[in-house]
């Protein structure tokens, strides 16, 4: 990012004749918004965890500093602690670590299989059937909430995290199973072909072949369900009602209203902070992974 | 994506048809017994959780249904007529086309200004990953932020910079501005994703057709009308469709930027996916299933319609390079 990196990787690549293009209005314009636009997602961040240390008054009259009044007293962790255990976080946080865990490892335990059948097993019929369950991602939640809520309601599973649970798989099946079968179509033949030569069963190529090899594929497929999934809100909302059983999204949701009337706005920006940051950690370490994920199907 | 993803399957098929010679021909049928086990699960899932409701809800937008208690009485389009007629179904439509076409142009317009910088910017994929970041936050929590960040009295962060400047606070979450201000902050969280797709593809055209250009005195406009848009425009398509399916369902943004969140919004700031909510389970009155459903049949609609228009306006010969 200095002026010595860039004369280093100069070799690389001709430079243009001295001025040309390089100073052109757009591309000084383009700049100007790029870094303002990076300078502000950095200064989001830093307002957000800064914050969650402060008081009320610091947050609203002192929106850039850093937090001192709750440090002088001694209580470092306030927000935090209010959001924990008052406002029910703290319960939010298992449940949600757990449901999320859950919903991932079964999404992918269901789609994997489906999308290995649909790219190489040469059935007739796979194209078209692949083609279905990837018009399911256009099909917003909103569109099928009601019919599942009575549905699942017949059956004692609203206001449940069982019911939920079927809830984030089934809906997920779509992308996931899209995505897998971008995996799955780009792995070579060769080694399924040389597993069927040694005598190996289909199911146990699957298993011992095919599976280990895409296993980038299924930790992406993971990860991004689990993101999606830590980030969900309108099912959450519609599908569990008792405190008892909210997760984190739907915790800060209620906790909204609530704060505002409190003006416990430590407490809320805290809980923002406890929903944010473990994506965030998740993020740093895998920044590469997730967006390559998240971006593959509509590159090819 | 999805008729380039059914040429391969359909390619195997036929290969793997005429030749059940020996083993191959054994292990080939062995094979596919396997089809209907392995896909069987997820299809059921994804019939009776996405494809039976979606059906049911086509069926419910016919009736007038108050929910449990209440038996649906089929009305036919009595209730269609009766959502068009309403201020609230009005208004949560002209919203959501808001957000999805000036969304939309405002979205497309800063990823594509961010190309013409981000291919040779040194920190490059640095400046990426930190726009890419409120992709992993839940739009919950942006929320939440950018109610701080807009309160409309002297206490939200805007205010106070505008205060700092000497200028009056603007009310920025006031009914008639908040469709404004959420598109504001729509643009802000979403670019990063669209910025990243259309890098991914302006990074597999060959450095040197921007040298040449270069050398031939082109400017970053010429360069991006003559390369960049011609080589990334079947991403762009697709992109756009991303765009459309997300946009057309924006909920917890708006519900939480606009009201008192637990409450639905006052009705001039609704979109559909707020209509659906509020008419459903929206914790005012008596539900109306069946009116709910009307406006999810349209929202599925204007994306089918949306999806089908762009696909056809984007349509052209494949560039090979």
């Amino acid at each position: 990012m200095t002026v010595a990196d860039v004369g280093r990787k100069a070799p690389r690549r001709p430079r243009p004749a001295p001025g040309a293009g390089r100073r052109s209005p757009l591309r000084v314009l383009g700049m100007v918004v790029v870094l303002g636009f990076t300078a502000f997602n950095l200064l989001v961040l830093y307002w957000l965890i800064a914050a969650s240390f402060k008081t009320p008054v610091e947050i609203f009259t002192k929106p850039f500093a850093l937090p001192v009044r709750w440090f002088q007293l001694g209580k470092p962790l306030r927000n935090f602690a209010y959001a924990w255990d008052q406002a029910g976080f703290g319960d939010a946080f298992l449940t949600t670590v757990v449901l999320v865990a859950a919903s991932s490892a079964a999404i992918v335990l269901v789609s994997a299989p489906a999308a290995y059948a649909l790219t190489r097993l040469g059935v007739r019929g796979s194209g078209p059937l692949t083609n279905l369950i990837a018009v399911g991602m256009g099909v917003p939640f909103q569109t099928v909430i009601i019919p599942l809520f009575i549905g699942l309601s017949t059956v004692h599973l609203t206001d449940s995290l069982f019911g939920l649970f079927l809830v984030y798989v089934a809906l997920s099946i779509p992308f996931t199973v899209f995505l897998l079968t971008g995996f799955f179509r780009s792995l070579s033949d060769e080694m399924e072909e040389a597993a069927a030569i040694d005598g190996a069963s289909p199911l146990r190529t699957f298993f011992a072949v095919m599976l280990p090899l895409a296993r980038g594929g299924l930790i992406t497929a993971l990860i991004l369900n689990a993101i999606g999934l830590w980030n969900e809100t309108l099912l959450a909302i519609v599908f569990l009602q008792s405190q008892a059983h909210f997760t984190l999204a739907r915790a800060l949701f209620t906790f909204y209203g609530a704060a505002e009337y409190q003006s416990e706005y430590g407490g809320l920006i805290a809980g923002v902070t406890i929903l944010v940051l473990p994506m965030l950690v998740l993020y740093l370490v895998l920044a590469r992974r997730i967006i390559t994920g998240l971006t593959l199907g509509s590159g090819k | 994506m999805a008729t380039i993803a059914a040429a391969p399957a359909t390619q195997r098929g036929a290969a793997g048809k005429p030749g059940p010679t020996g083993t191959s021909g054994g292990h080939l049928v062995r094979k596919r017994r396997l089809f209907w086990p392995f896909l069987a699960p997820a299809l059921i899932l994804y019939v009776v959780f996405l494809v039976a409701p979606t059906i049911v809800t086509g069926v419910l937008s016919f009736t007038r249904w108050a929910g449990a208690g209440d038996t649906p009485q089929f009305t036919g389009f009595a209730g269609y007529l009766r959502m068009f007629a309403s201020d609230s179904f009005r208004s949560a439509l002209v919203n959501t086309l808001m957000y999805v076409v000036v969304g939309g142009i405002g979205t497309f317009l800063l990823a594509f200004l961010f190309t013409m910088v981000l291919r040779d910017m040194p920190g490059g994929k640095l400046v990426r990953t930190i726009l890419f970041f409120p992709n992993i936050v839940a739009p919950v929590a942006l929320a939440m932020f950018f109610s701080f960040l807009f309160k409309s009295d002297d206490k939200g962060l805007a205010n106070f910079v505008l205060g700092g400047l000497g200028i009056d606070p603007v009310r920025f979450l006031a009914p008639e501005n908040v469709t404004l201000t959420v598109i504001g902050a729509l643009v802000w969280a979403s670019s990063g994703f669209y910025i990243t797709i259309l890098m991914a593809a302006v990074d597999r055209i060959p450095p040197y057709l921007y040298e040449d250009a270069e050398i031939a005195g082109a400017s970053a406009w010429q360069k991006f009308r003559a390369i960049t848009l011609p080589l990334t425009w079947d991403v762009v398509g697709v992109a756009g469709v991303l765009w459309t399916i997300n946009a057309l369902k924006i909920f917890e943004l708006v519900f939480v930027l606009a009201g008192p969140g637990t409450y639905s919004p006052p009705t001039a700031a609704w979109t559909l996916g707020i209509y659906v909510f509020d008419r459903s389970f929206g914790s005012q009155g008596t539900p109306d299933y069946g009116g709910a459903s009307a406006c999810a049949v349209v929202m599925i609609a204007l994306t089918s319609v949306f999806v089908v228009l762009l696909r056809r306006l984007m349509r052209r010969d494949t560039i090979q390079f």
